[in-house]
């Protein structure tokens, strides 16, 4: 810690001061000689007392003292009969040098008291301009770099010395090489505590390190360098530790105005790639509702029906494109809310054609709630049942199946077609741009299984593809179950 | 039963001819807008029976024209909607609008619920609620006695479920979203709570759907709400 302040030693005392004393009261003592001449005894006396509480005024309470002394000695001995000597004809002089030593000793002393309050007041007040000088500045610093600028130039001097601000980066380190001791400065940046000379670590260092800390966090290390071996006084400790949480406040709030622009920056930069997908989304969607529409017209034929079709197969490949770009450009960004399972299957399921293949669904009543994102994931069950529809042939079966084990809840579509190719690494489909078949006869760039991933890992879980016994394809979706919000259930009638 | 009058506002021209064409075969009159301003001009004008509405228009947000039109008209208002703007298709519905159709749709889609649209208008002014009884696939909802029959045999449903059941046989098809769902059903205080409506609605399938996972008359709009498929006219 920095050194208390009783720890300080005092000034060291001036005896030069003592001097002064004893000559200011040679020479009243010659005014007083001359004086004497015209002036009565009793009169001069006062001059003494005059010189005791300039004395003390100017140079204190030590000086006050001693002239208090002087001045009774040698009004004793060169005016008072017999002069030249300190011998007394006169018992009342004995009286009237008690009451002379009594009132030079008290005025003396208050004077020297409120000498003492006027410096330590000016002082104050010094500190006090000092401390708004800088305030100032540091209030208008709008980058680190003027928070260091001011360190240097306005806070070193200040305390008779040079200070450098040191700051860690991103990453939360003190850049190496900096000036100073970069590892004592990492130290005091994640202890909070100062370091160095004055302190109770490492006080042999020649520099002082002390944490610049806000009621948030440490932002940052005060390093200052000293070239008197005299340590800091009381006053200029009361600055220091202002100048340390003024800095600290300044180089947070110039963190929070980055952070904000920051911000606004991203914010501006997502409505733009927002603006754009939905710009372009619709300019993809406009003419697929158009062509699949009018080839609504054309009757049932089977050129009909094949455009509608491919019509609807480009909808999906379009909405796993935008999915892509969108989780892309955004990262994940869950819209998570609580579900019921079956309810995201059934939706999925009617959303997918499926032809004549038969669906058989096993989801137990009692599944508790999952959160998750509805869209997203029913994007993932389509990609699921599509699949199925791409690669069974048309008489297969379709088994969804939901259950919890522990903590999770796993979900598995499964059919009886003929499963994947021999030879693949099921699980590298999930890679992006991958296929089962190469350049098989059907359709779709395999974005698909690497979007669901994609989704369900966001969510926490897992997706794997395996092989059915004794033919067809598995995929397992596993997610937490995590804890569904309590309903107030209605009294049973 | 004169030729039902359909407003179709849409600005994509080769969209509009294709709505216009799919609905004329089906014998109705179509009229066709491509803005907001003329979308409101000719709804007072034209007296449409039901009006097709894009929700992306040039002039104006589709939601205020559904607002002003609601203002004087109850006619059917079917909203045209890309897939990932479910907010959007929820403010439409909380807006006036009756349902929605997510583009690309099919002509069998969209005359479908057309059709559902206007047969729900034509019931609710030919009758208003005069009938309490109902009927959907196997089963019978009688909304005076409270009463519900599954192929002849009674279900027994709680006053919650019997409320929410009801609440999607008085929209008529009608798509309701969770919000106008819990407000009716639970009251204001829970209207953000729709892990409430999901947890009855599975209720309610276990008890009336063949296929719970597959449901046929309780359909799922997905982040939007639900609404009952299947309504037969008289029971």
């Amino acid at each position: 810690m920095i050194p208390h302040p009783e720890q300080v030693p005092p000034r060291p005392f001036q005896y030069r001061v003592l001097g002064y004393a004893v000559a200011a009261c040679a020479f009243t003592t010659g005014v007083a000689a001359v004086l004497l001449r015209v002036f009565d005894l009793s009169n001069v006396v006062m001059v003494f007392l005059l010189t005791v509480m300039l004395v003390a005024l100017r140079w204190g309470r030590a000086a006050g003292a001693l002239a208090a002394v002087v001045a009774v000695g040698s009004f004793d001995f060169f005016f008072v009969p017999p002069v030249w000597s300190f011998h007394v004809s006169d018992t009342q002089y004995l009286f009237t040098f008690l009451l002379m030593l009594a009132v030079a000793l008290v005025t003396g002393q208050l004077a020297a008291r409120l000498r003492a309050e006027a410096v330590t007041a000016a002082a104050g007040e010094r500190r006090a301009n000092a401390l708004a000088a800088v305030a100032a500045d540091l209030s208008v610093a709008g980058r680190d770099q003027d928070i260091a600028n001011i360190c240097m130039t306005r806070i070193g001097p200040l305390l008779d010395g040079k200070t450098t601000l040191l700051l860690p980066g991103r990453d939360e380190r003190i850049p190496t090489p900096c000036y100073g001791d970069t590892g004592i400065a990492q130290w005091v940046l994640e202890q909070g505590m100062p370091a160095g000379r004055g302190t109770e670590t490492l006080p042999a260092n020649y520099a002082s390190y002390l944490p610049l800390t806000t009621p948030l966090r440490t932002r940052g290390v005060l390093m200052l360098e000293r070239k008197s071996v005299r340590p800091l006084d009381t006053e200029q400790l009361g600055l220091l530790r202002a100048f340390q949480s003024m800095i600290a406040l300044a180089i947070e709030r110039v963190h929070f105005v980055e952070v904000a622009h920051e911000t606004q920056l991203r914010v501006e930069g997502e409505r733009l790639r927002n603006a754009l997908l939905s710009a372009v989304s619709h300019d993809l969607r406009t003419p697929l509702t158009a062509i699949r529409g009018m080839a609504g017209m054309l009757g049932e034929s089977d050129v009909a029906l094949a455009i509608v079709n491919q019509a609807d197969r480009m909808q999906r490949q379009v909405t796993n494109l935008l999915d892509v770009a969108r989780l892309q450009s955004e990262g994940v960004r869950l819209d998570l809310q609580w579900h019921a399972l079956d309810e995201l299957v059934g939706s999925a399921l009617a959303a997918t054609p499926l032809g004549a293949r038969q669906v058989v669904v096993d989801i137990p009543a009692e599944l508790p709630l999952v959160e998750l994102d509805a869209t997203l994931f029913e994007r993932v069950l389509v990609n699921l049942f599509d699949n199925a529809a791409k690669y069974t042939p048309s008489d297969a079966t379709l088994y969804i199946r939901a259950d919890r084990t522990g903590s999770n809840l796993i979900l598995r579509v499964e059919d009886d077609g003929p499963g994947f190719p021999p030879g693949i690494d099921v699980n590298a489909l999930f890679a992006e741009f991958a296929r089962g078949a190469r350049e098989s006869a059907v359709p779709g760039v395999g974005l698909g299984l690497s979007l669901s991933r994609r989704i369900i890992e966001a969510h926490g879980g897992s997706i794997s593809a395996s092989r059915r016994d004794p033919h067809g394809a598995r995929f397992e979706i596993i997610l937490v179950a995590g804890e569904p919000p309590t309903i107030d259930m209605e009294d049973p009638e | 039963m004169n030729k039902p009058r359909i407003l179709v506002v849409e600005d994509e021209a080769d969209i509009r001819r294709f709505l216009r064409l799919a609905l004329e075969r089906e014998d109705m009159t179509v009229f066709e807008v491509g803005d907001a301003l003329h979308a409101r001009i000719d709804a007072a004008s034209r007296q449409p029976d039901l009006i097709v509405l894009d929700l992306g228009l040039p002039d104006d947000d589709g939601k205020a024209v559904i607002r002003d039109v609601r203002g004087w008209s109850t006619a059917p208002i079917i909203v045209l909607s890309a897939r990932e703007s479910e907010t959007e298709k929820v403010a439409a519905l909380e807006s006036g609008a009756d349902d929605y159709l997510v583009k690309p749709f099919g002509v069998p889609e969209l005359v479908a619920r057309v059709r559902a649209q206007l047969r729900r208008a034509n019931l609710a002014g030919a009758r208003g609620q005069a009938s309490a009884l109902i009927r959907f696939g196997d089963i019978v909802v009688n909304l005076a006695t409270h009463e519900v029959w599954r192929s002849g045999e009674v279900v027994h449903l709680t006053p919650i479920e019997f409320r929410l059941l009801a609440a999607l046989v008085r929209g008529q098809g009608k798509v309701l979203t969770h919000r106008q769902l819990l407000i009716e059903v639970w009251g204001p205080g829970h209207a953000l709570r729709s892990h409430y409506v999901r947890v009855y609605m599975a209720n309610l399938r276990q008890k009336l759907e063949e296929q719970p996972a597959r449901p046929r008359h309780l359909v799922t709009e997905l982040q939007v709400g639900y609404r009952l498929a299947g309504i037969v006219e008289t029971p």
